[in-house]
């Protein structure tokens, strides 16, 4: 593979990630509020979370690979897992090796979920809320194409994709305490209607 | 309506004092808790009436097993609206209260006692724990809420969660407050112990109900302290036209007068009649009132008070609420709506974490049934009922 070309895989499974891990993140609001996705049933978002994020962590894997191995910049396998370490702009690429240590620590909680105290589990997966800022930092200033054109345009519309998933996520849960009044205020009026009733949600 | 005993009863208390407490009752002799409730027999008081001895063993034994001192908790959270005694007894003889409490904590070799009472009761119940002097015993404020007494709602809270129960599994008597061994004890019972301590060995077998009924159109609510297997119609005043007494509390059921009159309070002969003594209210339902909007109005209030974090149970109550609304008011209604209430009574039960859909849907079956000519009647338009003011408390309704 030409330099160049290890250069182009480079900024390409960049943006692709940077794609696919919004989506991850915006599924998982959904997962979390259990929206229903048109023509899935609730268990098919959770698994859609799931692959999506596995696939943007294949990609990402590429996007590693091809940085260490590109000969024009100096970044050693070192600077894949401890932060700041490279040759080449120690500071933004250890924003990209911090969202990469932090994602491992989400896949591997996931997939020891069973094995680990929920709350365990939970705290570390709340922390894809840091990850992303900190992959699209990384992207401001390692990389050479989110500050123009339509890759901007593209940046952008992640972040917003990306702060409203983070605004539904956080303040989704009503308390324990005011489902049951509301669910018999809007019961009663209902069938006093005639209507059908709603459903409640327990969480 | 109960005979003066020679001795002291559980309601003889004289209020916070200990030197009328002292004066009334006697110094507490040191005792046995465990051989105390075993020899007595003597069943919780908190409405599910479990043999205590059985839980002071169980306790004990989770105590040793995990080598961690127990906990124990008086509770007073007294959550059924339409009882009064535990307000009663902590106002009349709080001191009775602690003796039970340090009793049992001697038994058990727990460390830390807590006492739970509603905001409310506290100004009764500090004067009476400042006497004791004993620096172990702490006062959680627990919220009015229905669910508040409920064993794992209320371990919940005093480790400072929400008032909501939990699933059953460990077992709160394996793992409580702080994690620790919890044994969670009506007040009442444990002032059955001070009592049993002192050589009164028939506290076991009497029982303080809260009696409701309405005298000349006023109402009349107290407590008493009654006989296990005295006639129910010699403790609560049935006048002759009243439809139906409900017994238990509002997870308890309705009978009708003529069997009420003559059913005694001990669990077999409830039992065969389909109630629980529960909480222990008693409450006749005057004559000219309508028990189906009794039960609506109780049933709202319950369906309200679900913890909301099991399905049916939230999705459940306030159907069959709604349902019950409709059916109290006469005038046409769909015909189907008998079989959905009877339907959805039948999805709820045994499907939360607590036994709150239980109790509830025992309530309105019974409502059903023993309302029954009623429901013909609003189905044809007509209410049997004069009178349209409230009769059973329920707390923040105007209707």
């Amino acid at each position: 593979m030409t330099p160049i070309a290890v250069w182009y895989l480079n900024r390409a499974t960049g943006i692709v990630v940077l794609v696919l891990m919004t989506l991850t993140v915006v599924l998982g609001a959904v997962v979390r509020r259990q929206v229903r996705l048109p023509g899935l049933p609730r268990f098919g978002s959770v698994a859609l979370h799931r692959n999506v994020s596995l696939i943007a962590a294949l990609l990402l894997l590429t996007h590693i690979v091809t940085a260490v191995i590109d000969s024009y910049v100096s970044i050693g396998w070192l600077a894949v897992l401890v932060p700041f370490a490279s040759g080449w702009k120690p500071l933004a690429v250890g924003l990209g090796t911090l969202a990469v240590d932090l994602l491992i620590l989400i896949i591997v909680t996931s997939l020891l979920r069973l094995r680990i105290p929920e709350r365990v589990w939970r705290g570390v997966h709340w922390t894809s809320y840091l990850l992303w800022p900190l992959a699209f930092l990384h992207g401001l200033t390692a990389g050479t194409d989110m500050t123009s054109g339509w890759v901007l345009g593209l940046a952008l519309v992640c972040a917003g994709a990306v702060a409203v998933s983070a605004a539904v996520a956080w303040t989704g849960r009503t308390r324990a305490g005011g489902r049951a009044p509301a669910a018999v205020a809007a019961t009663r009026s209902a069938l006093s209607r005639g209507s059908r009733v709603a459903v409640f949600r327990n969480r | 309506m109960t005979a003066s005993l020679a001795l002291p009863g559980v309601l003889e208390g004289r209020g916070p004092d200990l030197a009328d407490h002292l004066a009334t009752f006697g110094p507490l002799p040191p005792a046995d808790a465990l051989d105390l409730a075993t020899r007595a027999e003597l069943t919780g008081r908190g409405g599910a009436g479990f043999p205590t001895a059985v839980k002071l063993r169980s306790v004990l034994a989770a105590a040793r097993a995990t080598r961690r001192p127990p906990v124990v908790v008086a509770n007073a959270a007294e959550g059924e609206p339409a009882a009064a005694k535990d307000g009663a007894l902590l106002a009349t003889a709080p001191h009775l209260v602690l003796d039970g409490l340090f009793l049992v904590a001697g038994t058990l070799g727990a460390d830390t006692l807590v006492l739970a009472a509603p905001g409310r009761l506290h100004r009764a119940v500090e004067p009476a724990l400042a006497a004791r002097r004993r620096d172990d015993v702490r006062l959680h404020a627990s919220p009015d809420r229905f669910l508040a007494g409920e064993e794992s709602a209320l371990v919940a809270a005093i480790d400072g969660g929400e008032p909501l129960p939990m699933a059953k599994f460990p077992p709160i008597r394996e793992r409580g407050v702080e994690g620790r061994p919890t044994l969670v004890a009506n007040i009442e019972t444990l002032a059955r112990l001070a009592l049993l301590a002192r050589g009164r060995a028939d506290a076991g077998d009497h029982t303080l109900v809260t009696r409701r009924a309405e005298v000349a159109g006023a109402a009349l609510v107290d407590v008493a302290d009654v006989a296990l297997g005295a006639r129910l119609g010699e403790v609560l005043r049935i006048d002759r036209g009243v439809p139906a007494v409900l017994v238990g509390g509002y997870h308890g059921t309705w009978l009708p007068a003529a069997v009420a009159r003559d059913v005694r309070l001990d669990r077999e002969s409830l039992a065969d009649v389909g109630a629980t003594l529960g909480a222990g209210v008693l409450a006749a339902l005057p004559a000219g009132r309508c028990g189906l909007r009794e039960t609506a109005r109780v049933m709202s209030y319950l369906a309200a008070e679900s913890a909301g974090q099991c399905g049916p149970c939230l999705n459940g109550l306030p159907r069959i609420a709604g349902a019950l609304e409709l059916l109290a008011r006469p005038g046409r209604f769909d015909g189907r709506l008998l079989k959905d209430v009877t339907r959805w009574c039948g999805l709820v039960a045994g499907r939360g974490a607590c036994r709150h859909p239980d109790g509830s849907v025992r309530l309105v079956a019974s409502a059903l049934q023993v309302f029954r000519d009623e429901i013909r009647g609003h189905a044809a338009g007509r209410c049997v009922a004069r009178d349209r003011r409230p009769f059973l408390p329920v707390p923040g309704s105007a209707r």
